[in-house]
């Protein structure tokens, strides 16, 4: 199947090295201590941030540093097919951990012993990269409850069709059987803290396709850095003088 | 889940009493809330509705399915409700489980009736293709986003909301199809049936707390609450469904008084849900 035209334009009109619109909202939960709603493009994510607080299974704690968790949920409507899957499938259970390990990476957990901080994840719809735009979201979830990090984390994916490099690929180009890279990277510190592929690519291609897929990373963070300056913005205005 | 210390306790009683509740309201006064349509285009129709803190989400996805045998000439209609762990932590993993249930079988008693069909507020026959042979199956699900209480009265209005987005797509039949296979149908692209959504009811859940009842309870005074009914009634004023829920007896006496209350206030949300309908979908037409 052709995925980029001759014109080089792919399925839904984009360049290969352009992005779907994204778009980021924080404070979508009430109830939650941080929150945020993610868009990229068609894949529609919410998450919620509860914590810090007091561990609920004591045998968890651990005495010098915060016990991240969190957990992937799909809305039965995510799909384009109407399933009802159990919850906790495999999927949804790598996917939880590899934003665990990702979050983890970048609070900063020895600040907050004995304490508990929980991350969920809601995709409510789903059109591929659903992995980048949950860590997107709960990464401003994070900033929006206010829980010390490094650095933001961002992530964005890229792959290779029709031997031209695509950032951000959608469902019908995940779902083609290319390689797929998703990176996450810390944008301040330069460094990247989440790299998953499936399928082989040679190496010196492999390198332009990281390189596509960092560079997607830092326009998310950029965006990501406005949406909170704004919102500091408001707050800020809202305390009054 | 909730935490209240003793004196809390007593301010949302009192106030409960004196018909000044925390946030204001009176006890007959629902919160403001807002409807968006479409907000899931992958589906058939969609719709979210704020209710104060409380944010939800149902959808509409329509399949071609084979009516029961017993009722050859009606659709079916699924109703399911999932509680995501962002509303709060308890309903993480399998956490939720017990209340989406509950959710679904009291959206399920208050919207489509008995087993028969009879009072559903869809009309299920139109849902029906070929007699006996293809039918629509409706599958509507629920999403509980943010939960801060009165979640049956968000649900049935988001449901109500999607019912009302949803276009179901035309379906012709194939002349000539033979008697016993499956007739040949072929869907339309481009033209859309809609709903008549006026005869689905809303719901509105009245709870007791003390000596009095409120409508639209938040999570603090819901926590309070001895006994709640939730009352559905249709457009044309009748009561399509009942139920009862929280450990208290309740007098009869009180029941009949809090269904007229319910009908009552129900005339005044089904306006206002109407107008926030239709404000959503000319909003949406314009995007």
């Amino acid at each position: 199947m052709e995925f980029v035209s001759p014109e080089g334009l792919r399925l839904d009109g984009r360049r290969p090295m352009e992005m779907r619109q994204i778009r980021g909202e924080i404070g979508a939960v009430a109830k939650a201590d941080g929150s945020a709603f993610f868009e990229m493009g068609n894949t529609k994510v919410i998450a919620a941030v509860y914590g810090p607080r007091e561990v609920e299974n004591r045998s968890q704690q651990i005495s010098d540093q915060a016990l991240v968790r969190c957990e992937y949920t799909m809305a039965n409507f995510s799909t384009g097919d109407r399933v009802r899957k159990p919850k906790g499938d495999r999927r949804s259970t790598e996917i939880s951990l590899v934003i665990r390990q990702t979050m983890e990476a970048c609070i900063l957990t020895h600040l907050m012993p004995r304490s508990q901080i929980d991350i969920f994840v809601q995709v409510l719809q789903a059109d591929g990269g659903t992995r980048s735009a949950c860590i997107n979201a709960a990464t401003l979830a994070l900033a929006d409850a206010g829980i010390p990090m490094r650095d933001l984390v961002t992530s964005c994916s890229a792959g290779y069709l029709n031997s031209t490099p695509l950032l951000d690929l959608n469902y019908v180009e995940d779902s083609a059987g290319g390689p797929d890279v998703t990176v996450g990277i810390l944008p301040k510190l330069d460094k990247v803290t989440l790299l998953q592929m499936d399928a082989k690519l040679p190496m010196d291609i492999f390198e332009n396709v990281m390189q596509l897929a960092i560079e997607g990373c830092k326009a998310i963070a950029n965006y990501i850095r406005e949406l909170l300056l704004e919102n500091t913005k408001q707050l800020e205005y809202r305390r009054g003088p | 889940m909730v935490g209240l210390s003793v004196g809390e306790k007593h301010f949302i009683q009192g106030g409960i009493a004196q018909d000044l509740r925390t946030d204001g309201r009176r006890r007959l006064t629902y919160r403001p809330f807002n409807v968006e349509t479409g907000v899931i285009p992958q589906a058939n129709g969609s719709a979210r509705v704020r209710l104060g803190g409380t944010d939800v989400i149902a959808s509409v996805k329509a399949e071609l399915g084979k009516p029961s045998p017993s009722q050859p000439d009606k659709g079916k209609v699924n109703i399911y409700v999932d509680c995501s762990p962002t509303a709060a932590p308890m309903f993480e993993g399998r956490g939720g489980e017990e209340l989406s249930t509950e959710l679904s079988g009291a959206l399920q008693h208050c919207l489509l009736g008995g087993k028969s069909g009879a009072g559903a507020g869809i009309d299920l026959s139109s849902l029906v293709v070929v007699e006996g042979k293809v039918c629509w199956d409706l599958y509507i699900d629920g999403l509980v986003v943010s939960s801060d209480g009165n979640l049956l009265d968000a649900l049935g209005a988001a449901i109500k909301a999607a019912l009302t987005n949803t276009g179901i797509p035309k379906v012709e039949v194939a002349v000539g199809a033979s008697g016993d296979g499956l007739p040949e149908v072929d869907i339309s692209d481009d033209e859309y049936l809609q709903f008549d959504t006026s005869g689905v009811p809303v719901i509105v859940t009245l709870t007791k707390v003390g000596r009095h009842y409120i409508v639209d309870a938040t999570l603090e005074e819901e926590s309070q609450m001895s006994s709640a009914v939730s009352v559905s009634v249709s457009g044309q004023g009748r009561i399509c469904g009942l139920i009862k829920r929280g450990g208290a007896g309740l007098d009869p006496s009180v029941i009949l008084d809090m269904i007229s209350v319910a009908k009552h206030v129900s005339e005044q949300l089904m306006n206002k849900l109407d107008s926030e309908i239709s404000a959503a979908e000319a909003c949406e037409e314009e995007s």
